[in-house]
């Protein structure tokens, strides 16, 4: 392990940086073949893997700590005897990189269920191992933990998205509520995983990142089977993934705001567990539900750049109905993400 | 302009990536899986380079096949026809046959169960729908297609002893068994996605082909999330392991693909270690294990195409080039494994 992490070090250290994909949309648009619109993301900066990696180590804060409060009571850096009875990384703040903040809100969920339980502490326990390999690979670059709100946070999101009782939604107070606050993340993280994965340039951290970003994709299959399995018809909690894919599709588009559209940014770029209409071989309609968070005509999940990302887990320029603030601050991030000098924010 | 034809045409920042999966497999015992069809043992040099093209082509051979399993398993039928012919400029033209063997519509199934069949087997008809529109003119034909064989891969499995007939391994027989059968494909797309993604040419970055092979690498992990999802929350909700065999099933699939690949290739897998078993927590102090990934560090697996191939061939052979669910081998130039 430890070989294999210096190596990658090694790599993102001496890594010649690679301007990000720069085509303009003219040029993009002579991409779309047999009138499939493949989905590059334009960006014009230039950004090192140590840049996109640390981006990555802020939601891994993220999640790893929304993760460990659910299900051991503590945060990533504080072990009891939950967190240690499930083998849970213990997550040592090495990152020196921006200023570090503290963990706010959240409390262990009472569960009451053996699959939902069971699914939280797998899911905390890989967390950590991602924001402990994004650490051991970056060293001394890597970003500190930046303040992250896990608590209030949920409430503001929750009324942004017209959850009923949204101000007073606890992702803490049922399995049913754990399940919602967990679904809010993992789409996400894997767009984030997925947009950045063609902007890395070094092979080992590409393999890197689609490893993650399958697990990502494992998490969030996992959590929508499951809600699915407790509200087969949409009446609850369900019902919920739609209002916060609707509002997640909402606060991306608007970190689309300002800067030059492009054709493969798909608008809605989020759906819930809501059911569709599907045409299967040479036969004629019939129902589907989503369990994957995809487009509905390729079937390729969607991307997000960083400005989307950013946008959804501050809160971002939707919520004020403006184009996209910089530096994006707010909801799960109070005081913004930490980055390199020359890192997103 | 860039489009994909001409991509293809200029060859452009190939990639060599069967370099570096060339460790000696020694000797390998054949597995003796019966009935399923003839491994051709004749080795031949794979090509010197690789177009994005032949990575696109290679994905496709295996989206037919999962294709074809879940719109069966969905529907009763396969492919429509029109989904399955040869681009002008394939080397392939001849299209292939899906031997039925059990496959028919699942029986038993709740509407929610069924929704969720049709929507996989609507992503996956959507697969082979959108690498066949990117592939254009150079898209492969579906090849030979065996349905039959996973009663034979469940006795290589030690699931069961009969290949036929009663007392046989269907997956088409009930949502469980479905479950155990869609196991089999759904971790392997995954890791084939994640082992061929850093094999695209830059100039297939740049065109998005990245891109698009991660965004199906995410849909196949969200599928393989229901699938093993399902598997564990089935087993809790029966109470113990004797009382739902598929879940001791499923961990017998991954050993065989454990087997199939141990020594036949390269990193990562010498060690049989891109399998994750599923677990039955027992309390809510237990962990589940819903996500195949390094225990290490939960970074998901990736297979070369080789430990791809190794699978759906049923077959650890070095140099195999058909059997198992392809009696006639893929399309590819890659279709022999060499190593």
């Amino acid at each position: 392990m430890a070989n294999q992490e210096t190596q990658l070090l090694d790599q993102i250290i001496t890594t010649s940086r690679r301007k990000m994909l720069s085509l303009g949309v003219s040029s993009l648009a002579g991409l779309a073949v047999g009138g499939i619109a493949l989905q590059a993301k334009a960006a014009t900066a230039a950004y090192s893997d140590a840049d996109i990696l640390n981006f990555a180590l802020n939601l891994e804060y993220l999640e790893a700590n929304f993760y460990y409060m659910a299900a051991f009571g503590t945060t990533i850096d504080k072990a009891n005897s939950a967190s240690t009875a499930a083998a849970a990384p213990l997550i040592s703040l090495s990152g020196t990189v921006g200023t570090a903040g503290t963990v706010s809100g959240g409390s262990q969920v009472p569960f009451s269920t053996i699959p939902v339980a069971s699914y939280a502490i797998e899911t905390a326990v890989e967390e950590g191992k991602h924001v402990q390999l994004l650490l051991t690979a970056l060293g001394s670059s890597a970003v500190a933990q930046p303040a992250i709100n896990i608590g209030t946070a949920f409430q503001t999101l929750a009324t942004a998205a017209l959850i009923p009782g949204g101000s007073a939604f606890s992702p803490y107070a049922s399995d049913g509520t754990f399940l919602v606050g967990a679904y809010v993340f993992e789409d996400v993280g894997v767009t984030a995983y997925h947009g950045a994965a063609s902007l890395l340039t070094t092979p080992a951290n590409l393999v890197t990142a689609a490893g993650i970003l399958a697990v990502e994709a494992y998490h969030a299959g996992l959590i929508r089977t499951t809600i699915n399995y407790l509200d087969p018809t949409g009446a609850t909690i369900a019902g919920y993934t739609n209002l916060i894919s609707t509002l997640r599709a909402t606060l991306s588009q608007a970190g689309l705001l300002g800067v030059a559209p492009s054709p493969y940014d798909a608008n809605p770029d989020d759906f819930g567990l809501a059911t569709f209409s599907v045409s299967l071989g040479s036969g004629s309609s019939t129902t589907a539900t989503r369990i994957t968070d995809a487009d509905a005509t390729n079937v390729v999940a969607f991307a997000r750049n960083t400005t989307q990302v950013l946008n959804i887990v501050t809160g971002g320029g939707a919520v004020s109905g403006t184009a996209a603030v910089s530096p994006a601050v707010g909801v799960f991030f109070p005081a913004g993400l930490n980055a390199g000098p020359n890192g997103f924010k | 302009m860039t489009n994909l034809s001409t991509l293809i045409k200029s060859g452009v920042s190939r990639r060599n990536f069967l370099a570096g999966a060339g460790a000696s497999a020694g000797a390998i015992a054949a597995l003796g899986i019966a009935g399923c069809g003839n491994n051709n043992s004749t080795k031949t040099t794979p090509p010197a380079t690789v177009t994005d093209a032949d990575i696109l082509n290679f994905a496709l051979n295996l989206e037919y096949l999962e294709a074809s399993f879940y719109l069966y398993a969905a529907t009763g039928a396969g492919l429509d026809a029109a989904d399955t012919t040869a681009g002008s400029a394939s080397t392939y033209q001849t299209v292939g046959t899906v031997t039925v063997g059990d496959a028919a519509a699942v029986s038993g199934l709740t509407a929610a169960q069924q929704q969720i069949l049709n929507e996989i087997a609507f992503e996956e008809q959507a697969h082979v729908r959108f690498l066949r529109s990117a592939l254009g003119t150079a898209a492969i034909p579906m090849p030979d297609i065996d349905l039959s064989f996973f009663g034979p891969l469940a006795v290589a499995a030690t699931i069961t002893t009969a290949p036929t007939g009663a007392g046989s391994f269907n997956p088409f027989s009930s949502f469980d068994y479905f479950l155990v059968g869609a196991f089999i494909f759904e971790d392997v797309g995954v890791t084939a996605y994640s082992g061929a993604a850093p094999l695209i040419s830059t100039a297939g970055v740049a065109s998005g082909y990245l891109t698009a092979a991660a965004g199906i690498l995410a849909v196949e992990a969200y599928h393989a999330g229901y699938i093993r999802t399902s598997l564990t929350g089935r087993a809790i909700a029966a109470g113990s392991a004797s009382a739902y065999p598929y879940l001791a099933a499923a961990n017998l699939v991954a050993n065989l693909r454990a087997t199939l690949t141990v020594g036949a290739s390269a990193a990562p897998s010498t060690s049989g270690s891109v399998e994750t078993m599923l677990t039955l927590p027992t309390s809510i102090t237990s962990a589940s294990a819903i996500v195949a990934a390094s225990s290490t560090d939960a970074v998901g697996f990736s297979r070369t195409v080789d430990q791809v191939l190794h699978v759906v061939y049923g077959s650890p052979t070095v140099g195999a080039s058909k059997g198992g669910f392809f009696p006639s081998g893929i399309n590819s130039p890659l279709a022999t494994t060499t190593a």
